[in-house]
């Protein structure tokens, strides 16, 4: 904990920038602000996140970053859009109703059960999931027609949300942009929606980078907890990763996963540390017949 | 008119029930672990399973795969194994060796264009599209939508406290 003062302090110019852009605002106040926000946020205890790993303390990005919910959703949508421009959402009115009545009850379960959680399927043989901030979650048709159980559907989707939870991406963003971006909002030459697109880049690349990998394991942990919270069957997402574990990394279907996330394989060897016998004796439901079935 | 309906449901059962036999056929030992008579912390350890050992996996229960392997039979922690053969694109040897160390394959995929799918280029050259948004939305499940939908399928939720991280484990 004690690396936070120097490393955080530098993203978080960023986002007071980014959280002041739409309105005038004086720096030195805002910074000192800030800074006394994360003096409190960092004293907070038993947040799943303050043993993350990784550059920066996430437990300190709501109160020293300073994102707004509204902020962070604005981004969040604008990302989602950005996807669902290059892959739409499958024409099944049933289908996408189902996975937000899973989702939602998955995120029920988090720290963050009020956010308005969305979830889709988009129409793509490729094998993915995506997370945007503010609760945008998308997983792909390739993945989707993997699934056996809902409690698989569940493991996968409460990984997602582990990520909204931890608010993940909005790390990265503070790391790749915030310099540019701050410059920009000093000079006083963007609006707020130019801010949030400078922020994401171009189209949707933000969902082709690469997450610090102990937050894809941190998701991963708290995916089999979130489902378990849920009443399903915690071993739902270890399950997908047993099937995609054994897709050759350079089957185009995998590909993109496979370069965003710590192959399959590792991320089984990860849980298999930590859980140990934790979920002995929790029975849970996999609800094999309640999954929808896409057609063909 | 329902007969008919059933028909492709059936059919689906039926070959996801193949689909799963087949892929559940073989397996790797992810790393040492204890097999059990049955599928339980406390059942009685029958025999153990070293890093690499090809297992025949026969049946999956909870957070267990029944197994079959030179060192005998029994029950052990399915995240201790992983289906399928080595990975694929490794040569078998290598896979192996990778796979004891815990380290196949990892850092070795490289990205290439003209892929279909969600490629980077794709997603780098995508165009927001406000209708699917509000499309997306459209669809979103309330708190208590969700709690209803749970209750049916009775699901009940229960306090779960999270998972240390590695280094708190040990």
């Amino acid at each position: 904990m004690g690396r936070t003062s120097t490393s955080a302090l530098l993203p978080s110019l960023l986002l007071i920038c980014f959280a002041g852009g739409a309105h005038a605002f004086d720096l030195g106040q805002e910074l000192k602000k800030a800074m006394e926000q994360g003096t409190q946020q960092q004293a907070e205890p038993g947040r799943p996140s303050s043993s993350a790993g990784g550059g920066i303390d996430l437990g300190g990005v709501r109160g020293l970053f300073g994102f707004s919910e509204e902020e962070e959703i604005a981004i969040g949508r604008q990302a989602a859009g950005n996807l669902l421009g290059a892959a739409p959402l499958v024409k099944d009115a049933t289908l996408q109703k189902y996975v937000n009545n899973v989702g939602r009850w998955v995120a029920n379960q988090s720290e963050r059960p009020d956010l308005r959680w969305h979830f889709g399927v988009i129409d793509s043989n490729d094998i993915n999931a995506f997370a945007a901030p503010g609760g945008y979650i998308f997983v792909t048709k390739g993945l989707y027609r993997l699934l056996r159980t809902e409690s698989e559907l569940a493991g996968v989707l409460a990984h997602e949300i582990g990520h909204v939870v931890e608010r993940h991406h909005l790390k990265i963003l503070q790391q790749s942009q915030w310099l540019d971006l701050s410059g920009k909002l000093l000079s006083g030459a963007a609006g707020e929606n130019q801010v949030i697109k400078n922020l994401i880049g171009n189209g949707a690349e933000i969902f082709a980078r690469s997450l610090d990998k102990n937050a894809e394991y941190e998701a991963d942990r708290m995916a089999m907890v979130l489902a378990a919270r849920a009443g399903y069957d915690a071993f739902g997402l270890p399950a997908v990763l047993q099937d995609i574990g054994h897709a050759a990394a350079d089957d185009s279907s995998v590909r993109l996963l496979f370069k965003t996330h710590p192959h399959p394989d590792d991320r089984l060897a990860h849980l298999g540390d930590v859980v140990g016998d934790r979920f002995d004796g929790l029975k849970g439901q996999t609800l094999e017949k309640r999954l929808y079935r896409i057609k063909p | 008119m329902r007969t008919l309906r059933k028909v492709p449901a059936l059919l689906g059962a039926l070959l996801l029930a193949i689909g799963t036999a087949l892929a559940a056929q073989e397996g790797i030992a992810l790393k040492a672990d204890a097999l059990k008579a049955e599928p339980f912390r406390d059942a009685k350890t029958v025999g153990s399973l070293a890093t690499g050992d090809r297992v025949e996996i026969l049946k999956k229960q909870g957070g267990w795969f029944q197994v079959k392997s030179a060192r005998g039979s029994g029950w052990v922690r399915m995240l201790s194994v992983r289906r399928g053969e080595a990975r694929k694109g490794d040569g078998d040897a290598t896979g192996l060796l990778g796979l004891a160390s815990g380290r196949a394959g990892t850092g070795r995929v490289v990205a290439t264009t003209g892929i279909r799918g969600l490629s980077e280029e794709q997603l780098k050259e995508a165009k927001y599209n406000e209708s699917e948004v509000q499309k997306a939305e459209s669809y979103t499940t309330t708190r208590a939508e969700a709690r209803q939908f749970a209750a049916s399928g009775k699901l009940v939720s229960r306090k779960v406290d999270y998972l240390p991280t590695p280094e708190s484990a040990k």
